[in-house]
């Protein structure tokens, strides 16, 4: 079938009052249709509900959050291993990736969605991780007509932005800056080369701007950020500082150290109480903001639970099946949200790809969640 | 029994020279071989000679195995804070080139050392792991397998994988003697090496192979370095893992491998964007301009057109065209062209990171 253009079809919905015509996977806009940015929280490692809207004093950023949004408490996870469950969130479609599988899967994630169908650089399109090199492979799938050319750019701040990396760059000095004739030289150079690799996911404006990004945010206080939970915590530092420099349109935050609950119940509550800390950092970046405000939505929710019951090492793994693992809580905030609104019928994880898409006007083409019912005011 | 090593050890004196060893089977051999191009003694010594004499030395040294470790190590996500320290996982590749284990045993130590347990805690995670990881299955579609395991792993008896164990060992000692261990091992092997699917009838044999004795890796790995197959991946580039990078940005620059924590750090910090271009581009021209380079100065080189067709040999493991040779000779005469502007040139370009 050809696919009509995307506004089109929307007006013509519109104009027909055809409104519930309309696919799971398009025209998600509120009637309002403020939000021109999206932030993805997952809250990922395996979180409870019990540890967070469960206890309150947990994660007091988070409840004022749901309090001033909404709240959905009975949203379906599967456990299929941090990697897939997280993806799944991205790509609105149930990934059964392998839990140490280094590579990229073949369903389009929403960031890819959104970069295509808003025709977006890739420095509007972020992703700020702390799990390590397969997080890296949130950035895009090798759908054929997705795949690298819209991927997000994708940063670890642990990786980076570590004393121990910063000391080695130190030791090397500063690169030198080169003047006009010597760029203009390098590019033709460079041009003349004949070409064998990929285009890869950034432009070579933006690669530019990566570049000085990456230098000035060693210099800054991400590095000296440490204790448990630190690169969870500089995941959220890093998603704040990628708000002031690109203004991205969609930016994805991927926690993992609550996975730390394996071995202590405590540090996991001592991880989730920090996150939540953080988390509030980038809220207020966002409120205190006048543009930012009134135009940027916020989505938080982990990619599933953890067992009912300690383990033998007074921890708690993620594989007994219970509704604690297999349900999560999702707190959706913005300016076109219904405010202090707590949906109790079951959603699913994947319904956030479709969501996210629909409000910023992009077409999740391939996945199988439905946008959440009742967000808006 | 005989130790296979020392068959293909007698082999190689007697074996023919394969295909000469040019700019370009210099480079991707080392690259195979040892994770990083050849240093400047290595290109001397081994230019124009035979790609079995090189793959010979190699598989009879410590330092391919290291290599072949690490990126085994790197499969598992072993990396960082969970890099194994144990003694057992360091002595691998010593005990792989004096062929007193095979690559069985290698797996083995990897999966029962206490980093692999730190990695993949709690019996979920670890019994799905050693499944996916070793196995190739699909723990989606083997729930009842899955869940047997996790009984294993909490000190139950169980019958896993057709095997009956115990305890959380039991479940790496059966996946490590099942044979689709060793097919998948192989999988990876040949795709890694000869960068293809490999036929199924000769995947057969050689899984068979290895049954009898695992310590036959060698010989199998010599026969896929030296078959057409080999020189048909020539032509099939693919982009470099950072680590890679890293070891090859030092190699082509300063002669010399990173420092461990120097490579870990930086392969590290590349491993966490999924577009590692701006970072690999920061870490080339810091090198280049700290003066630790062993780039000579503009001044130094007499003849560019020979220095710059020197470059590309040797970053690119080719020769330049003629238009390519032109522009770079071209701009390297302009007043603000430094030598490592040329160099910088060449390493930020795409072509680089393939091999």
């Amino acid at each position: 079938m050809t696919r009509l253009h995307r506004r089109r079809f929307l007006e013509l919905s519109t104009a027909l009052g055809a409104g519930t015509l309309l696919s799971n996977t398009v025209g998600a806009r509120s009637p309002q249709g403020k939000t021109k940015r999206v932030i993805l929280v997952a809250f990922a490692g395996g979180v409870r509900t019990r540890e967070t809207l469960g206890t309150p004093a947990n994660v007091p950023n988070l409840v004022r959050m749901a309090q001033e949004g909404v709240a959905y408490t009975r949203v379906r996870a599967a456990n299929l291993g941090h990697f897939g469950s997280s993806l799944s969130i991205f790509t609105g479609i149930s990934e059964a990736r392998g839990i140490r599988e280094n590579a990229r899967g073949e369903d389009p994630t929403l960031f890819e969605y959104v970069r295509k169908d808003l025709g977006l650089a890739a420095g509007d399109v972020w992703i700020s991780t702390s799990g390590g090199p397969q997080q890296a492979n949130y950035s895009h799938s090798l759908h054929p007509d997705y795949g690298e050319r819209y991927g997000a750019n994708t940063l670890d701040g642990d990786g980076i932005f570590n004393a121990e990396f910063k000391g080695i760059l130190d030791a090397y000095g500063k690169p030198r800056l080169l003047g006009a004739r010597e760029t203009q030289l390098l590019d033709t150079m460079r041009g003349a080369i004949a070409s064998e690799g990929s285009a890869g996911v950034n432009d070579a404006e933006t690669l530019a701007k990566v570049e000085q990004y990456i230098l000035d945010e060693l210099s800054k206080g991400t590095v000296d950020l440490r204790g448990t939970g630190a690169a969870d915590a500089k995941a959220l530092r890093v998603a704040r500082n990628l708000l002031a420099v690109f203004r991205p349109t969609l930016l994805g935050v991927v926690l993992q150290q609550a996975d730390i609950a394996h071995g202590s119940y405590n540090a996991y509550v001592e991880v989730i109480r920090r996150n939540d800390t953080m988390l509030g950092e980038l809220w207020a970046a966002v409120t205190s903001d006048p543009e930012l405000a009134d135009s940027t939505s916020i989505f938080v929710l982990p990619e599933f639970g953890r067992d009912s019951d300690l383990n033998s090492r007074r921890g708690l793994d993620h594989g007994d099946g219970s509704d604690d693992l297999r349900h999560v809580s999702l707190v959706a905030w913005g300016p076109d949200f219904a405010r202090g609104r707590k949906v109790l019928e079951e959603v699913r994880t994947i319904d956030v790809c479709p969501t996210i898409c629909g409000l910023l006007d992009a077409d999740a083409a391939s996945a199988r969640g439905k946008r959440l019912p009742r967000l808006f005011g | 029994m005989m130790n296979p090593m020392a068959a293909w050890q007698d082999e190689r004196s007697v074996a023919a020279p394969a295909a000469p060893l040019d700019a370009r089977r210099l480079r991707a051999a080392f690259l195979d071989l040892y994770g990083r191009p050849p240093l400047l003694d290595e290109r001397e010594r081994f230019a124009g000679r035979g790609l079995s004499e090189l793959v010979d030395e190699a598989l009879a040294g410590e330092t391919f195995w290291r290599n072949w470790t690490d990126e085994q190590l790197y499969y598992f996500l072993l990396i960082d804070n969970f890099h194994p320290a144990d003694g057992k996982v360091e002595a691998i590749p010593k005990d792989l080139a004096a062929a007193t284990i095979g690559v069985r045993d290698a797996i083995h130590r990897i999966a029962i050392s206490s980093s692999f347990d730190r990695r993949n805690p709690g019996p979920d995670t670890f019994v799905t792991v050693v499944m996916e990881q070793l196995l190739g299955l699909t723990v989606q579609s083997r729930v009842r397998d899955l869940e047997i395991g996790k009984k294993l792993y909490d000190g139950g008896t169980g019958n896993f994988l057709g095997q009956t164990g115990r305890s959380q060992a039991d479940v790496v000692n059966i996946a490590i003697e099942d044979r689709r261990m060793l097919e998948l091992l192989l999988e990876r092997e040949h795709e890694r090496v000869l960068r293809a699917t490999p036929d199924a009838r000769a995947l057969k044999d050689w899984t068979r192979r290895l049954e009898r004795d695992d310590r036959d890796f060698a010989t199998i790995l010599r026969e896929w370095f030296l078959s057409p197959a080999w020189e048909a991946r020539l032509d099939l580039r693919v982009p470099m893992s950072n680590r890679m990078f890293v070891r090859s940005l030092f190699v082509d620059l300063a002669d010399r491998l990173p420092a461990d924590e120097e490579g870990k750090r930086m392969r590290g910090a590349l491993d966490g964007l999924a577009d590692a271009r701006p970072l690999r581009s920061v870490l080339a021209r810091l090198i280049l301009d700290s003066g630790r380079s062993n780039v000579p100065e503009r001044e130094a080189i007499t003849d560019p057109t020979t220095w710059v067709a020197g470059v590309f040999e040797r970053l690119l493991g080719r020769s330049a065209t003629p238009d390519e040779l032109a522009t770079f000779v071209a701009a390297f005469h302009d007043p603000e062209c430094r030598s490592t502007t040329v160099v910088y040139a060449v390493l930020s370009h795409p072509n680089y990171s393939t091999w």
